[in-house]
Formats: structure tokens, sequence, C-alpha cells
């Protein structure tokens, strides 16, 4: 599809003009921005793992660690940059333009947490990144509930228990919450069909005798990490800017879990999987939870609230016990056209 | 310096009851090569049935809150914890675990997980018998006073501390005991090293491994009492904290290793302790795990684990 | 004489107090054929993994196109020109037949700092920064793959050309798109070989190419085997048990025993070795007689 050159950002450009369209006819009603905002931010979280849990077969369980230090940088970012506008302008550009610089810290500053807790962690066995990850992401609850209000000077105000609840508001639209959701998926698929794709899933196919095969593991595997790792910091700034607040209880180990369930449900290894399942996965317990509230009221609701989770629980050992390889196993949407001997 | 005696004997008072459920993880490490992320969860359905067993006495033969339970019923409770727990244990393994035996350990990790939402998380919910989130009061089952007093009463050590040692380390030795004196410990011991071997010599496998997450089981559910009479409370979310608590020990100590869990624990609840009472307490959750990175920085396969070489 | 392609001097390996191998020493030169022979557990395949890094000799030395590689990596002294196959079969199972060819098949890409400037610095007092250098080209090449740019997509196809020459070498081109673990036995170990050419190996180690094989297939292997060491170029070095496939095409043989050298020389030299025959004879047939050892 068109030349060459242009293969690699046509679909971004396509991309940024459709939800350009969608934000101008839907980004006023505010119903349809929350669902699809969450539903975006989940997307990214769920695409991101997938790279590390599902193509290269690692086992990470504290992604809500990445994504709470992508949250607080972004967010701090974005407070001490409130005052700074960018000259010749607009007021309006020059604070989008700040927000993706916010968004870009935040993605970076997980990314390089990725690479810290990925080098030494995945030399181990498989299911040591798994404690290793868990622990990551409650150490990071700790110091950020160790850390000074927010009303303190320096970076490192993170408002501990209570939170930073000054985020500048306006930043968040549709348009970049899902122009970011298209970047996950483009750059997973564009892993996934690379030679960097296969030789993660010969990692995980058979790790022996991928090195054998001139591989060098660890290094593919810290790079997956820290590509996942980048996107759920992204997905923390957009998560930020979204709620305007942000405390250590959003970033807890049953959000890693929430996003393992997803990943788990989509098809390990499935992009589009993860797609579906954190569509389905945001909006179920939502639909539910409006329609207890409507039916039965506030303690309907409330146990449409409690019970989601056991019932995640219950999804996840049926899915184990009858079909463990999930929705979508290992396919893609975009695998048919390929065994129609279309170009690859 | 007595100070930091208080924080000792705190740390290993805690250490101790860590080492019980510990010994639960590694012990089904050794068999079967799985983490079991629902371990803490069955301690806290062992502690939370000694609670209701505890109150239906109360109720009949209270005579205001000074209700204090006589020896036939304290190890009443304990039995009816550890016994509950052991089927609870076999329960789990049978219907989750064995199925998924010969599957990806993937799998069998995601499945317990699953098992550890189901039970925490259900005893969260506010419908019948199911407690719901709020931490209960646990029934004293003694009456603390102070046993012994050094260094002119600014180091104490009460009953319950030194009962609470003494019935941990009664498991222990029990546990030892059977890991390394009895038929069935040396059929653990061979099936750990490799099970299909095992199996060839005529080892009843299936029966192991049940057996070994019985005992597993019934051992957490007698440190989920014990953790009660320590902090005096029982939430449903206690057993995900300190469970993984004490399987960051077993790691520490050798995952595998059954006397590597016992040390691993101790010398956390001492660490533990420390830096709480040395540094602030709100660090306390992040000691476990920074301890832990340490150690798989230093020393991947624990204190006292073994190099395991994958054949190729 | 050509410069020796691997060479093992003196090699052993121990674990705890048992010597899985003793001493062993080996040298393999370009268009030899040979193989290593011995009863079970004489250590043949422990023998392979200590050549192509799985372990690291506690004594002894092993070196590949003359560089000493003890200790590096497996992925680093394949890089180097060695590439192996596995006696239980290990091929990436999901993958394709050409998949699992084309991850062998690393792309020859332009990187952004030269492997042999790196190269160079790794053996300095540098080292970190050669490190660092490498992980740069590999994000840089990350980068290229995310922003799919002409250089990367040609890199791509020419790879892909590559891996199909390479299965249609192996007679495999009809199985190209179907999946690894779908394939037949015999398939399948050609493809584990296909997929080992795919490193550009200058040295090649068979670890029971043949086994499960009929005699049909064990004779085309043979004369498979032949060809890929006219093809290339290749020093093939061949573990197998099947007598006569190792004396009908092996031009010199090694034979273990316990982890040590019991024998070396051409097929008939080894097969009137009373130690070789002692060897064999304690547990099974004569070798010779074609049964299973």
């Amino acid at each position: 599809m068109g030349p060459p050159a242009l293969r690699g950002v046509l679909p971004v450009l396509l991309a940024c003009a459709g939800l350009a369209v969608l934000q101008l006819l839907l980004g006023g009603l505010p119903f349809f921005v929350t669902l699809a905002s969450m539903v975006g931010i989940n997307v990214i979280l769920a695409v991101s793992l997938n790279v590390v849990n599902g193509m290269t077969g690692q086992f990470s369980i504290g992604h809500a660690g990445f994504m709470a230090v992508g949250a607080y940088a972004a967010a701090r970012v974005s407070m001490l940059l409130n005052e700074v506008a960018i000259s010749g302008l607009p007021e309006a550009v020059s604070n989008q333009v700040l927000y993706a610089v916010a968004l870009l810290a935040g993605g970076v500053a997980a990314a390089a947490c990725g690479f810290v807790v990925g080098l030494p962690s995945l030399r181990l066995r498989g299911d040591y990144l798994a404690i290793v990850t868990l622990g990551f992401g409650e150490i990071v609850r700790v110091v950020i509930q160790n850390t000074p209000p927010q009303t303190s000077p320096g970076f490192w105000a993170m408002g501990g228990s209570l939170g930073l609840t000054d985020i500048p508001s306006g930043r968040s639209s549709l348009f970049s919450t899902w122009l970011w959701a298209f970047l996950v998926v483009l750059v997973a698929r564009r892993i996934a069909e690379s030679s960097h794709g296969r030789s993660l899933t010969a990692i995980r196919e058979d790790e022996v005798a991928a090195e054998a095969m001139g591989v060098n593991t660890t290094a593919y595997k810290v790079r997956a990490f820290v590509v996942s790792s980048f996107f759920a910091g992204v997905a923390g700034g957009l998560f930020a800017h979204f709620y305007e607040t942000i405390s250590p209880g959003s970033f807890t180990y049953v959000r890693s879990m929430e996003i393992v369930v997803m990943v788990v449900a989509g098809g390990l290894g499935s992009t589009t999987g993860s797609i579906v399942a954190a569509v389905f996965l945001t909006l179920l317990p939502e639909g539910l939870r409006s329609g207890f509230l409507a039916l039965g009221g506030q303690a309907a609701a409330q146990v449409a609230e409690q019970v989601r989770m056991p019932i995640y629980g219950v999804l996840l050992v049926v899915l184990m016990l009858a079909r463990p390889q999930g929705l979508f196993g290992t396919r893609e949407l975009w695998h048919r056209r390929k065994a129609k001997g279309a170009a690859p | 310096m007595s100070y930091f005696l208080v924080l000792l004997v705190f740390g290993l008072w805690s250490g101790t009851i860590y080492a019980l459920v510990a010994l639960g993880y590694t012990m089904v490490y050794g068999v079967l090569k799985l983490i079991n992320f629902a371990h803490g969860d069955v301690m806290m359905v062992g502690t939370y049935v000694g609670y209701a067993t505890a109150l239906q006495w109360k109720a009949r033969g209270a005579t205001g809150r000074a209700w204090t339970p006589g020896m036939g019923q304290v190890l009443t409770i304990f039995f009816v914890s550890m016994a509950l727990c052991a089927v609870l244990g076999w329960l789990v393994e049978r219907f989750a675990y064995r199925p998924l035996r010969e599957k990806p350990k993937l799998t069998a990790l995601i499945t317990a997980i699953g098992i550890s939402f189901v039970i925490s998380y259900g005893f969260q919910m506010e419908v019948g018998f199911l407690p719901g989130p709020a931490p209960r009061a646990f029934p004293p089952l003694l009456k603390e006073t102070t046993w012994l007093s050094l260094r002119g009463g600014e180091v104490t050590l009460s009953n319950i501390q030194v009962i609470s040692f003494a019935v941990a380390l009664g498991l222990m030795a029990a546990l030892q005991w059977l890991v390394f004196k009895t038929r069935f410990g040396r059929a653990m011991r061979a099936v750990s090293f490799d099970h299909r071997t095992a199996a060839l010599l005529g080892i009843p496998v299936d029966r192991v491994i049940a057996g070994t997450f019985m005992i597993g089981s019934a051992l957490a559910a007698g440190a989920g009492l014990l953790f009660a009479l320590k902090d005096s409370q029982v939430d449903p979310l206690m057993g995900t904290q300190q469970g993984l608590k004490a399987f960051v020990a077993a790691v520490i100590g050798g995952i595998g290793n059954v006397p590597g869990a016992v040390v691993g624990a101790l010398l956390l609840g001492v660490v533990e302790q420390l830096v709480v009472g040395y540094a602030a307490s709100s660090w306390r959750d992040a000691v476990a795990f920074g301890f832990l990175i340490v150690v798989l920085l230093l020393r991947p396969e624990g204190l006292f684990g073994r190099v395991t070489a994958e054949k190729v | 004489m050509s410069e020796p392609l691997l060479e093992a001097r003196g090699a052993t390996i121990q674990f705890g107090g048992l010597k899985a191998l003793s001493e062993f020493s080996l040298v393999v030169r370009a268009g030899e054929l040979q193989g290593l022979i011995g009863p079970n557990g004489a250590g043949k395949t422990t023998a392979f993994n200590v050549l192509t890094g799985v372990y690291a000799p506690t004594a002894g030395d092993v070196l590949v196109c003359g560089k000493r590689v003890n200790g590096k990596k497996p992925h680093q002294i394949n890089r180097l020109g060695l590439a192996r196959t596995f006696q239980n079969i290990r091929l990436f199972k999901s993958l394709s037949a050409l998949d699992n060819v084309k991850v062998a098949c690393l792309a020859e890409t332009h990187p952004l700092f030269s492997r042999a400037r790196i190269e160079a610095l790794q053996q300095s007092a540098l080292s970190p920064l050669a490190t660092a250098l490498d992980a740069a080209n590999d994000y840089y090449d990350w980068w290229r793959a995310l922003l799919l740019t002409p250089g990367f997509q040609r890199e791509e196809e020419a790879l892909t050309a590559r891996a199909r020459e390479l299965l249609e070498v192996m007679g495999l081109s009809h199985r190209a798109d179907e999946e690894a673990r779908n394939l037949p036995y015999g398939e399948q170990r050609r493809l584990e070989i296909a997929r080992a050419l795919g490193t550009r190996p200058k040295v090649l180690l068979l670890d029971e190419p043949a086994a499960g094989m009929n005699t049909r297939e064990k004779a085309e292997l043979m004369v498979l085997i032949g060809q890929l060491r006219d093809r290339f170029g290749l020093g093939i070095l061949v573990i197998e048990h099947d007598m006569k496939l190792v004396m009908g095409i092996c031009e010199r043989i090694t034979v273990l025993d316990h982890g040590e050298t019991i024998a070396f020389g051409t097929g008939a030299e080894v097969r009137a070795n009373p130690k070789v025959v002692e060897a064999y004879l304690g547990d099974a047939p004569a070798p010779g007689t074609g049964g299973a050892a």
C-alpha cells in the first residue's frame, strides 16, 4: 500500500485524519468520552503488556507500577510547565505540545524503570520475573506514599498518600488518547511482523534454541520490556490527565491483574485479542454497574462492584482449564490477508 | 540496646509465623515447581474459620467481654482451622492444579492467581456468610501476661509471644521429622527431584502432591491464627499481604529448600522490624520486596538454593 | 591444510564430583565430515553443549575460527560461525517452517556503529562502552522496524529469499507456511538443519540428525549432509548411534565413553579398536551390526 518510502508513516497520517473527525463529531458527549477514554487507556495497557507476556512469553505482573511511574512523571512535568507557554503559538496548541512533552516524559521515565527492573530479572527463571515485577509495583506505591505533599517545591513532591489533585485540566482529548492507542497497536503489529518479533516468539517457544540460533535472548527480553513499559507510562500519563487527579491507590496490584486478565483472556500473543478483551472488560463492568444501579439502586451496584474481582478470578481459572489460549490464541485479525498470498 | 532487643523479639516473632507460611510455599514449589499464589489466601480462610469458631463459643458462654477459652477450646479452634484448610488445599490442588500438571507452568500460575482472587475478593463481599472487607477484632485466646522481663522491664516477653514461638517451632519440628524421617517425607523429596522418575519407581505421585498441599495448608492455617493472635484482627486481604511476604522469604532462603524457608522468614521478620523501628513504619511494605531484589541480584538461587541447570 | 574452524583442547567439564567430559580434544576443518560416537551417556551431547557454550568448560579451551570462546554465551559463539541441531527436536513450534528459518537468518543490517569497532572495543578496557554501542545498534534497528524504513523492508525481503532458498535445499519448500509442529518427524529434523544453516555457520554440529528415521530417510539424509558440506564448504561434526550412517559418511570418528576419548581414527581403525568393541559390547550389540546402542 503506497510507495515503500511512505508505507511507514501513512497509517499514522490516516489515523490522525480519522481521529480528528471523530473528535469533532463526538468530542462533546461526556458519557461517550469517558467510556472511550477508559477503553483507549486499557487498550494501550493490554497491548503493551502483551508484547512481554504474550509475544515473548515472560510473566510480568507489575504493569501498574510502570503506569504509576508514567502517571506521576507526566503529571509533575505538566504541573511544573503549567505556567509556561510556547511563544508564537495559540494557547491551546501550546498546551497540547506541552501535554505531548509530558506524556513522552512519562513514557521515558517508565521505560527507564523497565530497563532497570528488566536487566537483572530477565536473566533469571521465568517465575522470578513475576515476583520481581509484583514487588516493583509495591515498591513504587510505597515510595510514592512517602513523598511530600504536592504543594511542596520540587519535582519529587508527589503528594504522598493523598496524591496529586492539581493536574492541569483540559489537556486530555479523545484524539490524543486514541492516537496513542493507535500507535501502540501499530508498534505491536510492526514488531510482530519484523525479525524482532520473530525472535521474541522464538524466545517464547524455546529459549535455548533461540539462543543457539544467535538470538541474544536476554537483550531481546529487556528490549521488549522497555518498549512495553514505555507505553504503560504513556497510558499512565493519559490516565492522569484524564482524571486530573491520581493517588497511589489508583495503581495497585489489582490493576496489574486486571490487565493480565485482559491479555490472557484475549489470547497471549494476539494483539487483536488484547484489544478485544480490553474493550470488552472495560465496558462490561461499567455496563453491569450502571445496570445494577438502575435496577437495584446503590446497594445492588455495590454488590456488582464487589463481585467483579471474584468473577475475574473464576474467569481466569475457567479459561486456563477450558481454553488456555484465550479468545484469539496467537492469531490476528490481519493474518487472513497473509494466507491469501498478499505480500507480508 | 534494649530498643534493638525489643525489635529483635518482634522480628523473630513475626518471622516464625512467616516461616510457617513460607514452608507451604516452598514445599509446593518443590514438588510442583509452581508458585501457589493462593496459599496466602488459604491462610486467611483458616484465620476466619478460627474466628468463627471462637465466636460460636463466645456467643454461647460469654459473660461480658472477658471470655478466655479453656485449653481444650483453643486446641479445638486450631484443629478445626487446620483441618478445614487442609481440605481446602486438597480441593484446590485436585480441581484447579492437577488437570494442568502437564501444561506449561504459566497456565498453572495464572490459575493460581485466579483462585487467589476468588478467595480473597470473595471474602470481601458482604453476601451471606462472607464477612466483607472490614477487619474484625479477633478475640484474644489468652489473657496477655508478661512472662519474662529483661533489663529492668524494658524488654518483655509476653505469654502470647512465648506460646506463639513454641507453637511455630513445634510445628516446624514436626514438619522436619515428617520430611526427613518418614516414608512419606522421602516420597515428597523424590517427587520434588523428578516426578516422572518417582512415578516410575512406584511412588503414588498424585497422593504425595495432594498430601503436600494439605500439610502446607494446615500449617498456613496455624500461622494465620498466630497472626491473628499477634495483630488481634482478621481481614480478607491479610492473606495476600502476609502471604506474599512469606513467599518472598521462601525465595530468599532458596525456593524449594525447607530450612532455607525458615531462615529466610526469620531474616525477613527481623529486617522488617528493624526498618520499621529505625526508619519509618510507612516503609514496611517495601522492605520485603527490596530485600528480595537485593538477594536476587547477588544470589538468585537464594541463600540455600541449588543452581539448577536445564538439560539441553 | 586450512585453519581449524573448530578446536577443542583438553576441554573438561565437571558437575560436582562427576566428570562428564574429560580432556576432550578435537579439530574440525572446512570440508571435513567427522563423527562423534559412543554408548549412551558417554558425554556426546555434553561435548556439544561445551562446544556451543551452553556449559563453560571447567578446564581446557574451546576455539571457534581461532578465537577462544570459553564462557561466551551461545548466541555469541553462534555469531562466530558455529551452529547446531538438537537431540530432542527444539523447533519453534507455533512458527511456520519458513519463520523458523527466518529467525536464524539474522538480518545483514547496516548497524549504526560498525561491528568491527565494537569487537575491538570489547577486548579493550572500554568494554562497557562496547555493550552500550551494541545496545544502541539494537535500538536503532528496532526503530527502523517500527518506521518500516525502505532499507528495513529490503532487508526483510532479502532475508525471506534466503530462508526460502534454504528450505529448498532441504527439500521443504512445500511446507514453508506450515506450522512447525504439524510437520512429520523426518521433515522436522530436516527443518532443524535448515534453520541451523540460516545462521551462516562455518561449522555445523548435528546431534543425532537421523534418530527415528527409517532406512530410506537415513540414506537420503546421508547424501544430503554430504551435499551440504560440499555446497557450503562447511565442517560438519555428527553425533550418531547408527553405525552404518557414521561409517558411511564420516572421514574420521571420535569415540567417547564415560566422558573420555577412547579412540580416534577412520571408520575401519575405530571398528577394529578393542576398547571400542568392549565399550559397546558392554551393553549392546557390537558396532557394525546396525543395532540400537
